[in-house]
């Protein structure tokens, strides 16, 4: 368990963002692990199979928990299409505390697929593959995510610089 | 030269070095001629960075512990109750068989070593028994078989010492019994 502990921590939190709740969810992952072992096949890796459940269980909570509107079925496009302008200066000027602030902020403001996928990569230093087994979402996704809550974050940021 | 827009959407993959050969390649190509990209793909290293320093540590102390209590409260299914009971008895008749051999070794060993002294014991009776120490045990033994055999009157006069039967087993030690009396003599050598 304490092999596994501080990385099912960290997928729960890049979904649900919140430590407590993510430590509830990792124990209960946990459980659910131990439950289904016997249904557990090893075409994936253990680790791989315990992080998607953590995935799952959080993203189960964010929506049952109601925090946000989720949104389905939106694919690569759609989320270009909606992504402000990428181009302009770099955000290196602004003060690190209000930068720190304020990217707290933004990332509650990124749905929790969203969240969860630049977290994975960022902190937990998850591959593109990795996180799309883990989330269970096509490679393509995994990328065009990525694309679009860095871009969102990044103009976010953007914008506290230029204030 | 690629469109800005098109590499765009790869800078993210070629900060993760998730991109194939060419398109690193072309993305690379791209870089050193574009200053906005390049900012961008600062902005996103930075971004990285920032996140991983916002993102505090969770405290996992207790962590284990607690997830094993709340399996312990687990109720578990028939099948697995049954298995369990089972196992439990399959451990304690094992244990019962462990406890018995180890019994029954004890047992056969204290035989093996204490057989010896339950038959002479048992030649013996319940009497009471007198060692003296003084000469060499053969001698001690040569002297009184002799005296036994040339004298049999003056031992009975002397001190009823009608001695019927010697026991030696020990070079060292003289043993013989005095039945009128009840009575056993061990005759231990001088110590040095």
């Amino acid at each position: 368990m304490e092999r596994y502990q501080r990385r099912v921590v960290g997928v729960a939190l890049a979904v649900v963002h919140n430590q407590d709740d993510a430590i509830e969810l990792a124990q209960e992952t946990f459980i659910r692990a131990y439950e289904n072992l016997s249904k557990f096949e090893s075409r994936s890796s253990f680790s791989t199979w315990l992080y998607r459940i953590a995935a799952n269980l959080a993203i189960d909570f964010w929506r049952r928990e109601g925090r946000h509107v989720v949104l389905h079925g939106e694919d690569a496009d759609n989320e270009i299409s909606r992504l402000p302008t990428s181009q302009g200066d770099s955000f290196k000027e602004v003060s690190r505390s209000e930068l720190s602030a304020r990217l707290k902020q933004a990332l509650e403001e990124l749905t929790p697929e969203h969240r969860a996928v630049i977290l994975l990569r960022e902190v937990e230093g998850m591959s593109y593959d990795e996180i799309s087994d883990v989330l269970q979402c096509p490679r393509g996704t995994v990328m065009s995510r990525l694309h679009y809550a860095r871009t969102h974050l990044r103009n976010i940021l953007k914008d506290v610089a230029g204030s | 030269m690629a469109e800005c827009g098109e590499i765009g959407m790869m800078l993210g993959a070629f900060e993760d070095s998730e991109l194939e050969p060419n398109e690193m390649q072309e993305v690379a190509f791209h870089l050193a001629r574009c200053e906005s990209c390049t900012g961008i793909l600062a902005d996103y290293s930075t971004l990285g960075r920032d996140l991983r320093s916002i993102t505090a540590e969770p405290s996992l102390a207790g962590f284990s512990s607690a997830v094993i209590a709340r399996v312990d409260r687990l109720p578990q299914p028939v099948l697995t109750r049954i298995a369990r009971y089972l196992r439990r008895q399959a451990d304690s008749v094992g244990s019962g068989f462990a406890w018995g051999g180890a019994a029954a070794a004890i047992a056969v060993l204290t035989i093996i070593l204490m057989t010896p002294y339950a038959e002479q014991f048992a030649n013996r009776g319940p009497h009471s028994t007198t060692s003296i120490a003084g000469h060499e045990a053969a001698t001690a033994v040569n002297q009184v078989a002799e005296a036994t055999a040339s004298e049999p009157t003056m031992a009975d006069n002397d001190s009823h010492a009608d001695i019927s039967r010697l026991e030696s087993e020990n070079h060292s030690v003289a043993v013989w019994s005095e039945p009128r009396r009840d009575t056993t003599v061990i005759w231990l050598p001088d110590q040095p």
